[in-house]
Formats: structure tokens, sequence, C-alpha cells
């Protein structure tokens, strides 16, 4: 094939592509239209019959879901798409109600996140929010304004249900978790005077420093230290042998999974032997796969634990490590959840629709999940009783 | 097509066009997520609430802020940088990007790594506004004195160099506008997206608007905008087409860029047809005195125009020029002969300031090469050829004509904005110069064929049209006839000895021994850096010591003979 050729060649296929394009635009628009129809229908579509376990919903209710499937979150997303892809399958199986999951990839990039976000509202009754904290507050804004609820499954920072009356979220807060991690480890470790580390880059990492800072100060424990490092950081020998230096009596640190891997690795290096109290970074198994030994000990408050007692969780379990093989971590979880959650709000007003969801979401209470008895309080936070986890022979244990 | 799409387009096509904007003039900056934060996070922390003033005027106030903003961090970052070149200066505004966000995380005004809330003002009208604005800018910039005068600089800096532009100069006011544009790309991301965030002008960010810019075509005004309806689209046609959410999608987008760089290294642009400066068929001839065009004043004839005492040039240990004293008055056809290597490109390219001397004192029309830039001589009135031809390759005869009447051309840009009349008619002017020039080397019939694809002799003619475009004071032809044929060879003495009826004073470095017999008024004769003889043909055909050195003592050709004396 001569050059000429495959010029041709790439130039038709990318406007047979921009063709296609152009008709693929259109009929995801008709399809949204005649989607929001069915919505707004009044008979049959997506109003049920029945209260509860015997409600009826004749059409399946759309739940978009955008998720980090690539990019720099891909990790997390990826476990939010298996436990939300589980939850669908056993929701399919209780019948009466259906639901068509839609699961878009925001590719970690707001500008995706945006665009992907209001193409779901339009088509769903519900959105299952971005997986970072950041995105969320780019993305969120858009399904308020479209008056879709959205349910965030992950996101911890402060201020994100915050955007309005149409965001809920199943996940805990930093600042629910962290200050019952930092008492129960005052307790269990009689701390005294520790070193915090976080890395200031980043959304998360530095809001859950904050939050560290008046839980310790809450317990009074002495802070004679405080060190930042960068997300991107892989060397923190410099940053240790400082915080060696004072001796405390623990390290805490807000870090990221990637920053928290050789940083407890190097801390244990330098002989620093005290326990290491870490954010919600740090609750993921990768931890202990990839860190060893030098995992031991450290400490991690979660809002679920593989361990925790309850029908429900050993069931999540099973049927996860049936499906994937692995075991399931939080995101899986919280995601798993957060489906669970919305079948729950559906079946309260047994409707689909975008206001009855709202209404079911804003009364969940004491309902029993796999993260414990779960409610959801006045500010749409979720509630419910966070775990504080060590790491002992390889593996997350409740911490007592 | 989405809301969220349309506006990702036009801001993504922004931030390509303030990569375009220093690409056009040659120059690779990563920078632009750097303005881009400083200019949004200043502007949104200084621009009043849109729920106070109303949507628009709050987000014109933030785009001034923003644009100026960007503007000044590219000149405290220009006036540093703008001597690097290449990668280099890629990394060193790197550098800078980085350092702004760096900065931003850890300033407190900027709510560090939370960043700030802004309300959500930009709809898609506003930013295609905004993207016409400055698609227009760059539209109207390109066949302007300033544009075509960045182009010189991305082919060949040294030559527009010599062609009196201030290199330096137009490098930062590239830098500027791309640090303009940038800032506005910030302040229209930040109102849209509503939080803005430092993490959003990272590295990753400079990538794709620089992948963006390219991808569209780096040389051509709509090829930001189409490497971002291309780039942005893709996305959205895989999910329209129902491409599996995942690893899958970023894949084939990866793919698809790879096709399009290497099957179109232009870009997509180069779709489009590419406008060409075209001569107008009435244009007359190369007179100089047309209303439009900048008046010069020449030395009266007899006035020295070149005057060096002394003149050393040392290499190391090696002497390239010794000594030499010479004088060349206004009118004077003066030629520099002499073996390789006895330092006449090294002598003439001293005094075009393109070589500083090592020791002498250099006068030439009133400036000091050596001292004074190289494109303040070139504005002085002198103009010149090089040895080895350098054009600007990808820039059409005309065109390269046009880049050489740089320093008598009038500045356009500001007027053609403006569409003035005054700016077309003084555009017209030029052309017309321009097109005599070219006509005048016998190249008139070849004015809209690039540079690059023009036949070696033609290349030669066409360095002298450019040359001979800035109505120069003195002419100094580096080789000229190198290459040419008899016939070309001997068109071009003519054209030379009409130069000279004219009343140019021309310095002619030539090995073509009959060429210089038959034009030049006074010879010098160089070897090994030294001056060995100087004096009319007759005088130095005659001299022992110049046929020892040069012309040959072999009683077979006898010099003088045209043509034939390459002394190689």
């Amino acid at each position: 094939m001569n050059r000429s050729t495959v010029t041709a060649l790439a130039v038709s296929s990318a406007l047979a592509l921009a063709l296609t394009a152009c008709g693929g635009e259109d009929g995801g628009d008709a399809g949204g239209d005649a989607g929001g129809g069915a919505t707004g229908g009044e008979a049959g579509g997506l109003t049920g019959t029945g209260t509860g376990e015997d409600c009826t919903i004749e059409e399946p209710v759309p739940v978009g879901a955008a998720l980090s499937l690539t990019g720099a979150a891909a990790s997390y997303g990826e476990s939010q798409q298996k436990g939300l892809e589980l939850a669908a399958a056993e929701l399919a199986e209780v019948g009466g109600v259906t639901y068509d999951l839609v699961i878009e990839d925001d590719q970690t990039d707001p500008r995706q996140g945006i665009t992907v976000f209001e193409q779901l509202t339009e088509d769903s009754s519900v959105v299952i929010g971005p997986t970072l904290s950041n995105g969320a507050f780019q993305a969120q804004p858009i399904a308020q304004e479209a008056g879709v609820p959205v349910l965030a499954i992950s996101n911890t920072a402060a201020g994100i249900t915050a955007q309005g009356d149409y965001i809920f979220r199943v996940s805990l807060t930093e600042a629910q978790v962290i200050p019952q991690t930092v008492a129960k480890a005052t307790e269990a470790y009689g701390l005294e005077d520790v070193v915090v580390m976080y890395s200031n880059d980043d959304a998360f990492t530095e809001s859950g420093y904050e939050v560290f800072s008046s839980a310790l100060e809450e317990e009074g424990v002495t802070v004679s230290e405080t060190l930042t490092f960068s997300k991107a950081d892989t060397d923190f020998r410099a940053l240790l042998t400082e915080a060696k230096a004072a001796e405390p009596d623990a390290l805490v640190v807000s870090g990221l999974i990637e920053a928290a891997i050789p940083l407890v690795t190097q801390a244990r290096e330098l002989g620093i032997d005290v326990p290491i109290i870490g954010g919600n970074g740090f609750n993921n198994p990768k931890l202990m796969a990839d860190g060893g030994d030098a995992a031991e000990g450290v400490v991690v408050g979660a809002a679920w634990n593989s361990s925790s007692e309850g029908e429900l969780n050993t069931a999540f379990i099973e049927a996860f490590e049936a499906e994937h093989g692995a075991q399931p971590d939080q995101f899986a979880a919280q995601a798993y959840t957060g489906l669970k959650v919305i079948d729950a709000a559906v079946r309260a007003g047994c409707s689909g629709e975008r206001e009855d969801i709202k209404a079911g979401l804003a009364g969940i209470a004491d309902v029993d999940t796999v993260l414990g008895t779960l409610s959801i309080n006045a500010e749409r936070d979720a509630e419910h009783e966070a775990v504080v986890q060590v790491v002992e022979n390889g593996s997350f244990t409740v911490l007592d | 097509m989405s809301q969220a799409v349309l506006v990702f387009v036009a801001l993504n096509a922004i931030l390509a066009f303030s990569f375009y904007a220093v690409l056009v003039a040659g120059q690779l900056s990563l920078g632009q997520a750097g303005f881009g934060a400083l200019g949004a996070f200043t502007a949104v922390a200084l621009a009043p609430e849109p729920s106070e003033v109303g949507d628009v005027p709050a987000l014109l106030v933030a785009i001034l802020i923003g644009m100026v903003v960007g503007a000044l961090a590219a000149v405290l970052l220009g006036l540093p940088t703008m001597h690097l070149r290449g990668v280099f200066l890629a990394i060193a505004t790197l550098g800078f990007a980085e350092a702004v966000r760096i900065l931003l995380i850890n300033a407190e005004w900027t709510g560090g790594a939370n960043g700030m809330s802004v309300p959500k003002v930009v709809t898609p009208l506003i930013a295609w506004v905004a993207l016409a604005v400055v698609a227009y800018w760059f539209w109207r910039q390109g066949p302007s004195s300033y544009g075509r005068a960045l182009a010189a600089i991305r082919e060949d800096e040294l030559a527009a160099r010599a062609m009196g532009i201030d290199v330096g100069r137009h490098r930062l006011s590239a830098f500027v506008t791309a640090g303009a544009v940038a800032g506005l790309y910030g302040v229209l991301w930040a109102y849209f997206v509503r939080l803005l965030a430092p993490e959003d002008f990272d590295f990753t960010r400079a990538i794709d608007g620089l992948v963006t810019a390219v991808v569209g075509g780096s040389t051509m005004w709509l090829g930001p905008l189409l490497g971002s309806g291309f780039l942005t689209l893709v996305p959205e046609v895989q999910r329209a087409l129902g491409v599996e959410a995942g690893w899958i999608r970023p894949f084939i987008a990866s793919a698809l860029l790879l096709v399009v760089i290497v099957f179109l290294p232009g870009g997509l642009g180069s779709f489009l047809p590419r406008v060409r400066v075209r001569a107008r068929p009435t244009a007359s001839g190369a007179g100089t005195d047309r209303p439009g065009l900048v008046a010069r004043t020449h030395a009266a004839a007899g006035e020295p125009v070149v005057r060096i005492v002394g003149g050393n040039k040392d290499y190391g240990g090696v002497h390239a020029v010794r000594d030499v004293d010479l004088t060349v008055g206004s009118g004077e056809v003066v030629g520099l002969i002499g073996p390789n290597g006895a330092g006449k490109t090294t002598l003439v390219n001293m005094i075009s300031g393109l070589v500083p001397a090592s020791s002498g004192t250099f006068e030439v029309l009133g400036t000091r090469p050596g001292r004074t830039p190289v494109h303040r001589i070139a504005r002085a009135g002198v103009s010149r050829t090089f040895q080895h031809s350098k054009l600007f390759p990808r820039l059409t005869a005309l065109e390269n004509v046009l880049v050489g009447a740089h320093v008598v051309s009038r500045p356009t840009f500001l007027r053609r904005l403006l569409w003035l009349p005054g700016a077309r008619r003084d555009e017209a002017v030029v052309v017309d110069h321009a097109a005599g020039c070219l006509a005048r080397v016998g190249l008139a019939d070849r004015s809209s064929v690039d540079a690059s694809a023009l036949s070696y002799g033609d290349q030669r003619r066409l360095e002298i049209a450019r040359a001979l475009a800035s109505d120069p004071s003195l002419l100094i032809l580096d080789e000229p006839a190198a290459g040419m044929n008899n016939v070309e060879a001997d068109a071009l003495s003519e054209l030379i000895a009409s130069l000279a009826d004219e009343g140019l004073t021309i310095l002619l470095i030539e090995h073509n021994v009959g060429m210089v017999m038959k034009t030049c008024h006074r010879i010098v004769v160089l070897n090994f850096g030294e001056v060995i003889a100087t004096g009319t043909p007759e005088e130095i055909l005659k001299n022992p010591a110049v046929v020892e050195a040069y012309l040959g003592s072999d009683g077979d050709s006898p010099p003088g003979t045209p043509h034939t004396q390459e002394a190689r």
C-alpha cells in the first residue's frame, strides 16, 4: 500500500467516524428525549404499585453512575464499578423493581466529568456521584440544577452535600471517621506526642489533615512536628528522619495510597516502630500487599471492614469473591451500599421518579447495609458507625 | 451536542491557541498552564461577584484581569528565558508552570488543593464568542508584516535577524500573546467548571494544549479549533457509538491521535487550502519610492559606507581575519576574492554584525557591528545573502521577499484587526514592491512556489530578491553565482551591473573571477585572513602575489577568462 492510499484510508475513516458521530449524537439526543418523556409520563412508567418489598414498577428505573474508570483514580473507580454491578445483579433477582444501570467513565478529568454528568442527568432518575471530591464539586451542580438526585458513594470532603438539596451521600466524611480513629488510637496506645505528615497538594488529604489536627487537639495529643509532602513523592526518608528525631508516640499521616506504601515501608526501614495512623487513603488492601510486614501496626479508620460482623456483610463478601475472585474493598462496599440505598429509597415511595427518589433518600433511616445500620441525616450525609482497624498479620482487623 | 461539549470544544481550542501563538514563532513553551492558573486565580479573587454586578460585567472584568495577569506573567518569565531555544525553553517554562502550581497549592488565598468555588457564568455562546475573538486575532495576524516576521523567525532565525527583524522583541510579544490567551482560558475555565483547583493546570493540561495545537496544525490559524474539535469529540463519538466505558476508549483515542500525527504531519489544518499572498498582475518594477513604503535615505555618492580599521577575528589560535583595513564608499562595487578559507565570509559576517570582531574598529552606515544588534544594522541599510542559502523554506518565494521588505513595510497588524483600509493599501504596496523584486531577478512566475521547492539556482536568485526588498544602502552578496550555470551567471552579472548603475553599494564575494572582473570597480584579495592586494580589476590581474595565491600561475588558462576560474 503506498502512502497516498494510506492517507486516503485514514482520511476516509476519519470522515466516516465524523459522520457516524453526527448520526450518533442525534440518535443519542432523540433517545434522551424519549427517556425524558417516559420519566415524566403519568400512566405506568416509573410510578409503581404496592409499597416496600411488594413494590412493582413496570419500567426499569434508569440509574447513571459517573466513575473514574481510567486516569489517576481508576483503581477506586474499578472497585466501585464491581460493587455497583454486583448490587444491580442482586436487585434484578429480587424483582418488582429493575434498574437500568449505566456506568460512564469520567477519566478522572473534570471536563469529562462535567460532560458525562450532563448526559447522565438527562437520562437518569438518579445519578451515582463522581469518584473524587473535586470532580463532585464541579459536576454535581449540573444535577442539582436539573433536579436529579445525586448519591455520592466515595466522597469524603466537607461540603459535598451542601451544594444542594438533591445531593446525598452514603460515604462517611473524614470528619466523621477521623475523630473516632484518633480517639480509639489514643485510648489503645496512650498517645501523648505525635508527628503529623500530609500531602498538601491534594484536596482530599489536605482536608483529612485539618480534621486530624482538630481531632488530636480535642484528645489533648501534642503535635510536635507537622511535615508536608507532595502526592507524587515517593522518597520520604528525609522527612521521616526528621520525624524520628522528634521521638513521637505515633505518626499521623494524611496521604493517598500511592504515598502511603513507600512512606510506611521507609518508616519501618528507618526503625520507626510506633503505630502509623492513616486517613482514608490508607484504607486499601494494597497497603499490605505491597508494604508487607512494614504495614503491621498501621491504624486506619474506615467506613467498612471485611471482618465486620453481620450476615449481610458475609454474604456480600462471598458473592463478590465468587464474582471477581478477590476481596472487595471499601469502595466496592460503599458502591454496593449506594445502589441498595437507592433501591430502599425507590421502594419507600414505590416510584422511580426523580422527586420521589429524592424524598425517599431523605427519609432513609436505620437501613441495614453492609456498612452497618445506615441513616441519612438532615444534612443529607450518611451516619453509621466507623470501624477503626489495625493491620495485624497482613490484614485489617478491628482495633479494640 | 450537549452544552458542556460545546463549551469544552471552545475552551480547549482557546488553550490550543495559546500554544499556537508561540508555535508560529517556532517557540516550544509549556508555561501556558501556569499563565492560565495565575490569571484564573487572580481574576476570581479580585473580580466582583456575578451576583452583585451581573454575570457578563463580572466575567468581562475577570477576563480583563486574567489576560493582564497572564500577559504580565509571560513578560516576567519571558525576559530571562527568551534566549533559550527548543527543548531548553520547554523545560524552563514547564518548570515555571510547575512552580506556579505548587505556589497556588500552598497559598492561603487560593484555598490550596481544595481550590476556589466559582459561580458558573460561561455559556456555550460566551465561550464561542471568546473563541471567535481569539481566532479572529490570529487570522488577522497571519498575513500581516508582524505575522510574517514570526513565521520568518520560525523558519530561520538568523536570516530573520539579517532581514532587520528584532527577534527578541518578536519572540517576547508572541510569548505575551500566549500568556494573555492562556489567562483568558483560565478565567473561562474557572467560570464554567465552578471549582477552580490548581490540579486542573498541571503538566497534563499543558500537554493537552500542545497536542491539540499540533494535531490541528501549528502553522494554520484554524488549526487549534480543528484539533480541539477532533480531540474533544472523539470521546463523545465513542460514547454515542456505545464503546464500553473503560480503558478501550482512551486506547482508541490515542490510536487516532497517532494516525493523525503519522499521516498528517501538518495537522488537520493541512486539509484546508493554504491562503497564499498573490502578486497583482499589474505590479510594476521594484521602485522603492512608492507611498506606503518606509522611505530610506541613502548615503551620498562617495561617502564611506563601510570603514574597517585593523579588523581582526581569532577563533582560538586561528586568525581568520588579520589586521584588515577596508573602506567602501557609497556607490562602489567592491569584489572580495581569495581562496577558500581566506576569511571572506568571516569578514562580511563581521560587517553585517553576525560575528563580533576580536579587535579593530568597524563602522557601517553609522552603526558599530559587533556592538549594535544585527537587526539594527539591517535597519541601517545593510542587506545580505548567505553563502549557503538561508531562505524561509515553508514560505513562498513572494513571502520570502515580503519578509525581506520587513524594514521598509509599515506595520499593518493592528490596522488589519480593525479592517482599516490603509492596511490593505499598504499591504498591496509592499506586495507590489516584493513582486517587483522577484521580477528583477527573473522569478516573477515562481512567486507562489515554496522556497524549498525552487531549484538551486532559483533559490540563489530568490535570496538576492529578498535582500533587494529592503531597499538597502549596502548589499552584501556571498557567492551569489555558486551553483549557477553560465547563462544564469551572465544574467546575474547583468543584474549586479544594473544595480550598480542605480548607485547601490555592493560587496561581492565570488569565485567566478570573470564576473568579479566584469562588475567590480575595485577588488580586494584576501589570503590567510590578510589583504594581499587591492586595486582595480586590471591591477589585480597583473599583481603577481594574487596570481600566486589565488588566480593560479599556470599559463594555460589566463586569468580573466570568464566562468572558469574556480579556485577549489
